[in-house]
């Protein structure tokens, strides 16, 4: 038995973390721009995606490998007193919809959590079969 | 970590329940000389954890990188080999300490 071999779930669950909290850091660029109507090229901001994808086909952990733009449809909002209104007076926001990004929110931490408890609860598993040495 | 195969019938047939059973010496004996050099290895092995633990959390204070989640693993690992170490000392110096009060 390998000793590098114990620790095979501790990087898994690590790497769990570290893709949630990943995830954690997308929502939050998504709440914080919830309302941004220029995000750069003068197009409003596009709410993001995170995709996780797993380490190997085997058992393994989790990275997050890509993060893309949502394309759905951006909605239209009646403004005709903002610099940002078209002729019709109707502003193009964001596709960001807080309810979802709590709710995102929610799953992330709740995700990290898991992961954190697994790393304690195995950590525990390897001290009871060193107490079994004594 | 824990390799437990709960078939039942992939269990070698050949012994008998209740049987009584022969003491093989397993092929190559190991040398007692040759476990406290594994000792020593797994010695540095546990140093470079630790090393390596220590400079994960230089980093993160020093701003380096951001990534605690490494540091939580570097930690974990580093702590992990260094209780399996202490249980195999106690056990070596409890197997010593036997040995030297055996009557003689």
């Amino acid at each position: 038995m390998s000793v590098a071999k114990v620790f095979g779930p501790v990087d898994i669950a690590v790497s769990g973390m570290r893709a949630h909290a990943k995830h954690m850091e997308v929502i939050s660029s998504n709440v914080a721009n919830a309302r941004t109507t220029d995000a750069g090229q003068g197009q409003p901001y596009r709410r993001l995606e995170a995709l996780f994808q797993a380490e190997g086909k085997k058992i393994g952990g989790v990275t997050v490998h890509d993060v893309v733009p949502d394309n759905s449809a951006l909605p239209q909002m009646y403004d005709p007193g903002n610099p940002k209104a078209d002729a019709t007076g109707y502003v193009t926001m964001p596709n960001v919809h807080l309810p979802v990004e709590m709710m995102n929110l929610n799953i992330a931490s709740r995700a990290y959590q898991a992961n954190a408890a697994i790393l304690r609860r195995y950590q525990r598993m390897v001290e009871a079969s060193l107490e079994l040495l004594r | 970590m824990i390799e437990f195969d709960p078939n039942i019938s992939s269990l070698p047939l050949t012994t008998k329940v209740g049987a009584p059973q022969v003491f093989k010496p397993p092929v190559g004996n190991p040398e007692f000389s040759q476990v406290a050099k594994a000792v020593g290895n797994y010695v540095t092995k546990v140093d470079d954890l630790q090393q390596a633990s220590d400079a994960s959390v230089q980093d993160l204070l020093t701003g380096k990188t951001n990534d605690i989640t490494a540091v939580i693993s570097a930690a974990a690992k580093a702590d992990m080999s260094f209780k399996l170490l202490v249980g195999v000392r106690n056990k070596i110096i409890e197997a010593y300490k036997q040995t030297m009060n055996m009557p003689l």
